[in-house]
């Protein structure tokens, strides 16, 4: 079984004609991946290098070097929230609190209970001007406040059809598999209906 | 269309900003009958000769906005249009210097005169081909800026016969996936080729050997916005703005603790008194102002007593700083100076792509003593580590300008608020930090 769907493969191996030279397709490809299994998988990065002809140890070497590559998995929805220093200044810091909090993860990149939510501290996004800021959903949004990522986080909860994993395990009775963190999220349910 | 904070609209000095907030300014329809857009590539590509477009733009003593400053005409001679092959340009679209937004309000509001700039700096340096390369993170600008290009395309002025003049023309994007080093116009190119984005050594230079090894002109976006005016009024024209070294306008992102926020074009030695105080609206808060980053955070320190520097790059070179980036990061007297560099040591050292020992090693040095230092437990000896961290990080014996930037942030602290450094490292206390509550 494959990682990465004949589709996509297929794409990936387009995309060398597309550049002076073929390894430049090296990063689109890996943005196909990761696109479609919203991490990158050993497996996954084993397959972009098949299909470029390249080293699977430099597609990963490729990959670990930026940011923007995630090798762990990462929520559905993720905060790049900047703390950089003009966002500092205008309390990025507590805007990073408090998407803690909600999510109900301690760390960066840690997922929510529910499969839903991660964060993660990121560098200066070059809208500084409307800090504090942060990238969500493929989007800027600015002049953060606790009340925007409570509708953000509302928002996101309300888009999703099917119950979390999270949810499942609650609803049925027993703990969920992974009684830590606290699922704090779980205090916003009346924005779902 | 994005919110505008910034300058905007009717201004003798608005050279790049005159159109932004017209709406629809993004298409090509209202770019080119309100704003008089892609005129100067008509004139650049029916008109002058190759040589003449790089002359004027030698006249307008127009030098670079990404950071360094180099006169951009000259960069553009140095590129041998007769020599066989393919040629590019690439346009370094990476904006990723703390306190710099003002590509992104390019992008964003005026998508097309960066199509325009683009287009005419490749004709002008013999190339047909260019690359935009685009932070990852930037994704309405992205956006935006494809749309441009496609729009652009299906007029024909992309293509093989823009203008009708037999010069075929071609715009493509490669997008940039979250590495700040990624803006050092080198590991651009490594970065373009699909490797990790590690700074070559020079010579060759990317003139001669640049993109995937052939000769290329790498601007910043800013620069190259700024060339349809001067193909338009003329490069003296250009020249009467600003300083006799430093001419033209540039745009300079305010940012911090000032009461409007925002991008404002800025006539070259005009003081910074006149940018954070009228233009940003001062300081917010009631608060005083007690330092500012005047270009970027990679742009040694100022402290408010110097607030009437002018912003032209010999009187910041004066100043024993730098024009960078055009951010200005501003900070109030609420703050901690050695909290601020620490948290700039953390981005440095995060960012350091890892190939030369002092900036790998220094970074992380630099911060683990900062964390000391601001848990109480500094003494002389955390004081002196960090000025020899510092001194390692500077004078070339790094292999790009991030370690230097890294040194100077240290350097420029303790210089100018040395008390401040010592009241944490020596004496254990903030002395900012306990008035700080309230801000
Ligand atoms: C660490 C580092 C980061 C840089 N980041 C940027 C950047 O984000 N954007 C940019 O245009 N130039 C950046 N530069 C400057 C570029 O290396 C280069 O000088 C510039 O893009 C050239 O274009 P210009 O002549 O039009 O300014 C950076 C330089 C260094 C050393
Ligand atoms: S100074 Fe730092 S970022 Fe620049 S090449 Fe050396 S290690 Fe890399
Ligand atoms: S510091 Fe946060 S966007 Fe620049």
């Amino acid at each position: 079984m494959t990682a990465l769907s004949v589709h996509i493969l297929d794409e990936i191996r387009e995309l060398p004609g597309k550049y002076p030279q073929p390894r430049s397709a090296v990063m689109p490809a890996l943005d196909l991946a990761q696109e479609e299994l919203g991490h990158l998988t050993p497996e996954a990065m084993t397959e972009v290098a098949a299909a470029l002809e390249l080293d699977p140890g430099y597609v990963e070497g490729v990959a670990t070097f930026y940011s923007l590559f995630h090798l762990e998995p990462i929520g559905k929805h993720h905060f790049y929230v900047c703390t950089n220093l003009s966002c500092a200044l205008r309390g990025a810091n507590e805007i990073i609190d408090h998407v803690k909090q909600e999510i109900g993860v301690k760390e960066p990149d840690e997922v929510s209970v529910d499969g839903m939510f991660s964060y993660e501290e990121v560098e200066c996004l070059g809208a500084c001007e409307f800090a504090p800021m942060m990238r969500f959903e493929h989007r800027y949004h600015y002049d953060l406040t606790p009340a925007k990522i409570d509708q953000l986080i509302a928002a996101s909860k309300g888009e999703k059809l099917l119950p979390t994993r999270g949810e499942v395990a609650r609803s049925a009775g027993g703990a969920a598999e992974k009684p830590k963190p606290k699922p704090r999220t779980a205090r916003k349910k009346k924005a779902d209906a | 269309m994005p919110e505008l904070r910034g300058s905007h609209g009717d201004s003798p000095t608005n050279v790049l900003t005159r159109w932004f907030g017209t709406p629809d300014l993004h298409t090509l329809d209202v770019y080119e009958s309100k704003a008089g857009g892609y005129a100067a590539l008509r004139k650049a590509l029916l008109d002058m000769a190759p040589a003449d477009i790089t002359n004027e733009v030698k006249t307008s003593g127009l030098r670079g906005r990404g950071g360094a400053g180099f006169a951009t005409g000259t960069k553009w001679s140095f590129i041998n249009r007769d020599s066989p092959g393919p040629k590019y340009v690439v346009i370094n679209a990476d904006e990723s210097e703390p306190g710099t937004s003002k590509d992104r309000y390019i992008l964003e509001n005026s998508p097309h005169m960066l199509v325009e700039g683009i287009l005419i700096a490749a004709y002008a340096v013999g190339a047909n081909q260019a690359w935009v390369y685009i932070r990852g993170e930037y994704d309405e600008p992205y956006r935006m800026l494809s749309a441009a290009i496609e729009e652009a395309r299906a007029k024909g002025y992309v293509g093989p016969k823009p203008m009708g003049k037999d010069y075929p023309l071609d715009i493509r994007l490669y997008r940039g996936h979250g590495a700040y080093i990624c803006g050092e116009e080198t590991a651009l190119l490594e970065s373009l080729e699909g490797k990790r984005a590690q700074p070559r050594s020079r010579p060759p230079f990317p003139a001669v050997k640049g993109a995937w090894g052939r000769p290329t002109l790498l601007n910043n976006v800013e620069t190259l916005v700024t060339v349809p005016w001067i193909i338009n009024h003329g490069g003296a024209a250009y020249a009467k703005f600003g300083t006799d070294k430093s001419p033209g306008t540039r745009l300079m992102s305010v940012s911090g603790n000032v009461n409007k926020p925002g991008v404002y074009e800025v006539e070259l030695g005009q003081t910074f008194r006149h940018v954070i105080m009228d233009l940003a609206g001062g300081i917010a808060g009631g608060h005083d102002l007690k330092v500012f980053w005047p270009g970027g955070s990679s742009a040694p320190v100022l402290p408010a007593s110097m607030l009437d520097t002018k912003t032209d790059m010999e009187s910041l070179a004066a100043a024993r700083s730098m024009g960078g980036s055009g951010g200005v990061i501003v900070m109030d007297d609420q703050h901690c100076i050695v909290r601020a560099a620490y948290r700039l040591l953390k981005f440095y050292a995060r960012e350091s792509c890892g190939k030369c020992t002092p900036c790998r090693i220094g970074g992380d040095w630099a911060v683990r003593t900062y964390e000391r230092i601001l848990a109480n437990e500094g003494s002389q000896v955390e004081i002196d580590t960090l000025l020899r961290v510092s001194d390692g990080l500077q004078n070339g014996r790094c292999l790009c300008g991030l370690g230097d930037s890294a040194g100077w942030v240290i350097d420029s602290t303790f210089r100018h608020f040395r008390e401040e450094y010592e009241d944490h490292a020596l004496r254990h206390e903030c002395n900012v930090g306990k008035v700080a509550t309230s801000a």
